[in-house]
């Protein structure tokens, strides 16, 4: 039960970290898409991409290795570790936000970007991760 | 966005709406855990499905929202980085294949790998157009 509450808590509180980083980076990319208009013939520059996401997914990544050795390491308690790995980690970090921001870049035809935001998640996540793991196990 | 100095923080409305589908989203993934655990070192298959789930529904919402832009901010908030947002989950997907990886099940991450990135953006694609369908005004009306 103590559990469960956790789990709520931490994930609200993942939640709307996540969409303050979210809405900060979508006010702050529209002032690049003006600075940058010059490089195309065309009026609309398309330069968002998916900052904010790639961001809180590397962070909960980390969170999630460091909760990891945090309850294996010191003994974390069970229920401890379920709200920040399930819960902070969980709730932080997002896959639909990543799929489909790889979709509608694939939908305007940018494959690099559609290929650069698979792979840099990936591999970024799974450096926090293990850095998170490693981290805390030599404390 | 383009005021001078319009704030880039959103309204209390959207916070709370986020927090409401940030509970109702964390607390069903947790639940789903529950009731179909993943044993360490076998495929994550509770994981994978609720990924590619929620890539569906936020795609197809996306896709329609795009079409109706007058949906209210605050009820796209909730749904989309709230509900789904907080339903679907990286993390717990690097963090098996990391200790999928450290057990030297590779088999297993290879192919939790590949199913999770070639499902989860198949769901998404489909979700996208499926939004584009159901999101396109019919004739009489929205």
């Amino acid at each position: 039960m103590i559990a469960a509450v956790l789990v709520g808590f931490f994930g609200v509180a993942g939640a709307l970290l996540r969409f303050g980083i979210d809405s900060w980076f979508a006010h702050h990319s529209s002032r690049q898409t003006v600075r940058a208009g010059g490089h195309g013939a065309g009026t609309s520059v398309r330069l968002h991409w998916p900052w904010a996401t790639l961001l809180v997914n590397v962070a909960g990544c980390f969170i999630i290795g460091a909760a990891h050795g945090l309850s294996a390491g010191l003994g974390l308690g069970a229920e401890w570790q379920a709200g920040l790995a399930t819960g902070l980690a969980g709730g932080l970090t997002t896959f639909s936000s990543w799929t489909t921001a790889t979709v509608r870049l694939l939908s305007e035809e940018r494959l690099g970007s559609a290929a650069v935001n698979v792979a840099a998640n990936l591999v970024l996540g799974l450096a926090a991760a293990a850095a998170g793991i490693a981290l805390v196990s030599t404390v | 966005m383009s005021g001078p100095k319009t704030s880039w923080a959103p309204r209390a409305g959207a916070w709370l709406a986020v927090a409401a589908g940030g509970l109702a989203g964390t607390e069903l993934r947790y639940v789903l855990g529950l009731a179909f655990p993943e044993v360490s070192g076998s495929f994550p298959w509770t994981t994978l499905s609720i990924n590619v789930a929620g890539s569906f529904v936020l795609a197809a919402l996306t896709t329609v929202w795009m079409a109706r832009p007058r949906t209210p901010f605050w009820l796209r908030a909730g749904l989309g980085p709230g509900l789904l947002g907080s339903f679907t989950t990286f993390s717990a997907v690097v963090f098996s294949l990391d200790q999928l990886v450290r057990e030297g099940q590779h088999g297993v991450w290879t192919a939790y790998l590949g199913l999770s990135v070639g499902l989860g953006l198949a769901a998404a694609g489909l979700g996208w157009r499926t939004g584009k369908l159901v999101g396109r005004p019919s004739g009489s009306g929205q």
